[in-house]
């Protein structure tokens, strides 16, 4: 062909050239991925940075590099992208139990680098560890932040209906304004729920004059919950899978029953539509235009917009259908890549992450720290940075009720992601106009029915 | 336009005299071809084409992006999945009816822009030309967010200037299967300027003699548009039909982020390349994901050389050549 | 010829129309008219970016405070009372009288406020619901988030990324699109249909599954976490600036490359003095396109810049404010004005050269 084309090979060859020895003579290289969860806001961004020079600081052998996705849509792709084109990231994280179901097969069992290092997993509380626990009894992960769902609650639309709080500690009843008391429960927020949503002639839900297309503050949200994490506050219970036929338990079809009721009988909660107006933004609960949401702890991630607009307080989650109070938990990890070139230095940096780094990626991440040395630093943090009179002890509370692995919100089927993606278009229809007059029973059965393909891989 | 006229029949003279010259003449002018052709093909064989050949590969493969296990071959598998598969069929019929009211906007609308901002009489043209294109400068995420909150059922602008002027009940626009592909529409409007901007450069180069000749004979002006403009920047509006419909084959962004991945209300947005993607990149099946965009490629290949051969009949090039 | 025409025309519509006067008049009407269309339609068609633009000078509390779903920047009038900041209201009075009070302690249906011009009379009981009242406000636009959003994302250093991502691509793919084009539209080679099809073909696969082998080969060359798989294969032309071009060469008309050729000049000179002279409107399009394509490209440099923040451009710092759970909109608004910026002057500017190259087109014909 023409000289150009000479030309221009030798100078793609040489760039290339140029380019592989440098990144040969380096020191170990460990990628750390950020982007499958949280930690791709600026703020967190500073942070990481930090967080990844203080580590290449104290190490000549190991440098660290973190690769941000800056973009939670696209995060997936990207990781994807690393992984098929055999250029995987050695760390992923921080990344919660379903984005860990979503590459389930990529993960490497660390129990023999815990082993071979020596690495004392007891500096954590046992049952935290016990959730990376593998069927085979590897282990995937080392706990490292905890978010046990509670109840936010925006006080001032409390005393402006001149309700009292929702109760502080696990057990406590709620007192209702002329002194009798209810159980913390789903009915009771039901009812609450209907005072706290108001339209623009200040009618609440509770009166026949309401208007619900004029909604100017709603009652009750789950904010960004998963259709399972709804399911699962209403009431922890699985998918029961027998020969070829999945089926939803009766518990989920009520709780999709009841949240339904909310959205298009009560109108106490609001629609996709609703959330997306410019009165709901940036989120219905940060709006100050709402009641109550339930949310794992990570929301206090965001809640800056509040400080000096509206105060807020958390209780505990209402007790669940059965009467019992469950707790759903998010737990966020880092993971090795089992295609990792350098597993040892990967886990230096993992227990790094982990221990030293926890406190300040954890007060970032708005998280709970899963090493109990690391706690009472997050409250000190977490109180400087909104206010001491929050309940934070709920927070703390909240572990001991937490739901056990089989009943985890997130918890893996097969074809994880395709799955996920069926329950996020349940929950989609659900929420959006074309769920006012949907039929459940009919829904869950097609629903029943695709997650069937969908489990069994047609 | 006089000082052209005379070398016009000089080079065909040239070239009919030299018989022996011209093979040598034809060889040469086939060489210097190659030599300007040469960029795209070192740039085809470097870049392009081995990623390409790599997914049609995969069409015939069980290739999957999660899990561990080497790549399989799985024979015609994939080919016959999409056959049978009401997904995909499903999906391209969405994609396909909104192409059909999309690409005739697409280009009727920049066409009137274009003729609007060439309009002798208009003041101010060097103003009017970025407002229009400015909306194509704006980042797809700003751009959806906006139209995202402009388009809200409640609270967007749409609908309070809508009951402003009487409509009681205005759709919801994002919400409703009868109305979703129509906002998706409306937002592609503010796509439309670098197809309003071809259009509009190539009528400013349409030779001003042509109108003169036109306004002696006492053609209004729909007439001067109709014989005159039109077929002179037939070559453009050819491209951007081309590039419209490649382009709304593909179509993807917006309503991947607008139904966050759902194709809802009731897959009513649910496009092919939406699927595609989530075959590819949620299921991990690159495999099938391969074999669906090779599908779609076949399709707008089909499509693209019918209006080629069609553009013989209608698109006028100045230079003689079809 | 064309010298010519003007006068016979002119001549026309003088017998044919009315006196001077008159004519002038009309013209000016009808380009007060198509004026006044013209604006209309940009009303309509720039209203969304109206509501970016309002969205950019909001301060957060504005859009999420009392005075979200208003168009321009409002904030309550406030008052302070016992420490902490209350709304002003329009309140009608018993007595008929409207008297502008804080409201401190908000109820269902009966609230107190307490006059801010006399907060020691102490608080005012008002039987009503509030909501029902109008706000006092004031106009308050925040120009302080463009500086915000500047010092957040450090706006030069990412702004000289998208610089050098975006001119160097555009370099590349205004010389190799010009030769690629002019030789689809100029000389014979054999089997010229089929490879222009083969090129268009390049852009109507799906993107999605070239990327995972397009990815392997940039990394296994070494280009990774480097701009260079961003701007390189721009060098190489692209199907969409090719096609465009090739459209515009073939409405040149052969006659002066012909002329040139007698005059002895080679391929090479009749590209760079016939043909490129003819086409500058097309030539900046086409630089234009890229231009912002490359500006607002996210996808490329996310993948190819993930472990190169120092490089990030414009478009990855953007994400940074639309966070999904914490997305603060007037940030991700200011910061795409501020991005448009350069681009709409660089239209602003080349306007001016593509309406001259037009005027050359005209005149040499």
């Amino acid at each position: 062909m023409s000289r150009k084309a000479v030309y221009l090979l030798s100078i793609v060859a040489l760039l290339a050239l140029v380019i592989m020895p440098v990144s040969a003579q380096a020191p170990v290289t460990i990628t750390w991925f950020v982007g499958l969860g949280t930690g791709s806001n600026s703020e967190q961004i500073e942070v990481q940075n930090q967080v990844v020079a203080d580590f290449n600081a104290a190490h000549d052998d190991i440098e660290l590099v973190i690769n941000i996705a800056a973009s939670n849509e696209t995060a997936r792709d990207t990781l994807s992208t690393l992984l098929a084109a055999g250029t995987p990231p050695d760390i992923v994280g921080p990344v919660g139990v379903a984005g860990s179901n979503a590459f389930a097969d990529q993960w490497m069992d660390i129990a023999p680098l815990v082993e071979s290092s020596g690495f004392d997993t007891s500096v954590f509380d046992q049952a935290l560890v016990d959730l990376y626990r593998t069927e085979s009894g590897g282990l995937s992960g080392l706990p490292f932040a905890v978010y046990p769902a509670i109840t936010y609650y925006n006080t001032d639309l409390f005393d402006e209906a001149e309700l009292a709080y929702p109760p502080s500690e696990f057990g406590a009843p709620y007192v209702w304004a002329d002194g009798t008391e209810a159980p913390w429960n789903y009915d009771t927020v039901a009812e609450l729920a209907k005072i706290l949503t108001v339209d623009a002639n200040g009618n609440d839900a509770t009166s026949p004059d309401f208007d619900p297309t004029a909604v100017e503050q709603y009652g009750i949200n789950f904010q960004w919950a998963r259709l399972r994490l709804i399911w699962t506050n209403l009431q922890p219970s699985t998918y029961f899978t027998e020969g070829d036929t999945l089926t939803v338990p009766e518990e989920w079809v009520q709780a999709t029953q009841w949240y339904w009721d909310r959205l298009w009988v009560d109108h106490t909660a609001p629609n996709t539509t609703a959330g997306a107006s410019e009165t709901f933004q940036p989120n219905a609960f940060a709006s100050g235009n709402l009641g109550m949401s339930i949310v794992p702890l990570w929301f206090t991630c965001c809640l800056d917009n509040s400080i000096g607009n509206f105060n807020w307080n958390i209780a505990p989650v209402p007790a669940s259908f059965d009467g019992e109070q469950h707790v759903a938990m998010d737990a966020d990890t880092f993971r090795i890549v089992a295609a990792s070139a350098n597993p040892e230095a990967a886990f230096t940096v993992l227990t790094y992450l982990v221990t030293e780094a926890a406190p300040a990626l954890g007060s970032v991440y708005g998280a709970y720290p899963a090493l109990p040395a690391a706690q009472p630093q997050w409250v000190e943090t977490i109180s400087a940075r909104y206010s001491p009179d929050i309940a934070w002890n709920v927070a703390s509370d909240s572990l001991a009720y937490s739901n056990p692995g089989p009943v985890h919100h997130e918890s893996n089927v097969p074809n994880y992601t395709q799955a996920y993606d069926r329950e996020f278009a349940l929950l989609t229809l659900i929420e959006g106009d074309s769920g006012a007059d949907m039929d459940i029973a009919a829904e869950i059965a097609t629903f029943e029915s695709d997650m069937n393909a969908i489990i069994s891989g047609q | 336009m006089a000082a052209t006229d005379q070398p016009l029949s000089a080079p065909s003279l040239n070239v009919g005299a030299a018989a022996p010259g011209r093979s040598n003449l034809a060889k040469q002018q086939r060489l210097w071809g190659w030599i300007f052709l040469s960029p795209w093909i070192i740039g085809f064989a470097a870049f392009t084409a081995i990623p390409i050949l790599a997914s049609f590969i995969f069409t015939f493969t069980n290739f999957s992006l999660n899990t561990g296990e080497p790549i399989t071959f799985a024979g015609l598998d994939n080919w016959l999945r999409l056959l049978s598969d009401p997904i995909a069929h499903q999906t391209l019929g969405v994609t396909i009816k909104f192409a059909l009211i999309a690409v005739p906007v697409g280009i009727v609308v920049p066409l009137g822009l274009a003729a609007m901002l060439n309009a002798k009489s208009l003041w101010g043209k060097r103003i009017w030309r970025p407002l229009f294109y400015l909306p194509y400068m704006v980042p797809a995420i700003s751009g959806i967010f906006i139209w995202q909150s402009f388009l809200n059922g409640n609270t967007g602008w749409l609908n309070r200037m809508l009951r402003g002027i009487g409509i009681v009940d205005p759709p919801n626009w994002l919400q409703d299967e009868g109305f979703i592909l129509g906002a998706f529409m409306l937002m592609g409007l503010w796509g439309v300027g670098n197809a309003m901007l071809t259009m509009l450069a190539t009528m400013q180069g349409v030779p001003t003699e042509l109108y003169e000749a036109a306004d002696v004979d006492g053609a209004g002006p729909a007439r001067k548009f109709r014989s005159i403009t039109l077929p002179m920047i037939s070559p453009v509006i050819f491209y951007n039909l081309v590039l419209s419909v490649i382009g709304l084959m593909q179509y993807f962004v917006v309503p991947y982020v607008i139904t966050r991945g759902t194709g809802n209300p009731n897959n009513s947005a649910y496009f092919f390349n939406m699927f595609l993607y989530k075959t590819a990149f949620t299921n991990f099946n690159m495999g099938y994901g391969s074999t669906l965009a090779w599908f779609l490629f076949l399709i707008a290949l089909g499509l693209t050389i019918i209006l080629f051969s069609t553009s013989r009949r209608w698109v006028y090039y100045a230079s003689g050549d079809s | 010829m064309a010298a010519a025409a003007q006068p016979i025309t002119r001549q026309n519509q003088a017998v044919n129309t009315s006196p001077f006067y008159s004519k002038q008049l009309r013209k000016f009407a009808a380009a007060a008219m198509v004026t006044m269309f013209t604006l209309i339609v940009a009303m309509v068609y720039l209203l969304p970016f109206g509501n970016m633009a309002m969205i950019a000078i909001k301060s957060e509390d504005q859009i999420t405070g009392s005075t979200e779903g208003l168009i321009l920047p409002m904030s309550p009038e406030t008052f302070e009372y016992d420490g902490e900041l209350h709304e002003i209201y329009e309140v009608p009075m018993p007595d008929g009288t409207i008297r502008e009070l804080a409201l401190v302690d908000p109820g269902r249906s009966s609230s107190d406020f307490v006059d801010p011009a006399n907060p020691d009379a102490g608080l005012i009981p008002w039987e009503g619901s509030w909501r029902t009242l109008s706000p006092v406000m004031f106009f308050e636009p925040h120009f302080e988030n463009f500086g915000e959003a500047w010092r957040l994302i450090d706006f030069p250093r990412i702004f000289g990324n998208t610089l050098v991502i975006a001119i160097g691509g555009m370099i590349g793919t205004i010389m190799s699109s010009i030769c690629v084009a002019y030789a689809f539209a100029r000389f014979p080679i054999p089997g010229k249909n089929i490879l222009f099809i083969v090129l268009i073909g390049t852009i109507i696969l799906p993107s999605q599954v070239t990327l995972i082998p397009t990815y392997a080969f940039f990394s296994s060359i070494g280009w990774t976490n480097t701009m260079l798989p961003l701007i390189v294969p721009h060098f190489f032309a692209n199907a969409y600036n090719v096609f465009l071009l090739r459209q515009f060469f073939m409405t040149l008309p052969r006659e002066l490359d012909e002329a040139a050729m007698i005059d002895g000049a080679g391929p090479f000179r009749v590209l760079i003095s016939v043909i490129i002279p003819q086409s500058y409107a097309a030539i900046i399009s086409v630089g234009l396109f890229h231009f912002i394509f490359a500006w607002n490209d996210f996808f490329g440099p996310l993948l190819y810049l993930l472990g190169n923040q120092q490089q990030w451009p414009i478009s990855i710092a953007v994400q940074q404010f639309n966070f999904q759970y914490g997305p603060q909109p007037q940030l991700i608004q200011a910061t795409s004005l501020m991005a448009m910026v350069l681009p709409l002057l660089i239209f602003f500017l080349a306007q001016k050269i593509f309406m001259r190259g037009v005027v050359i087109t005209g005149v040499e014909k």
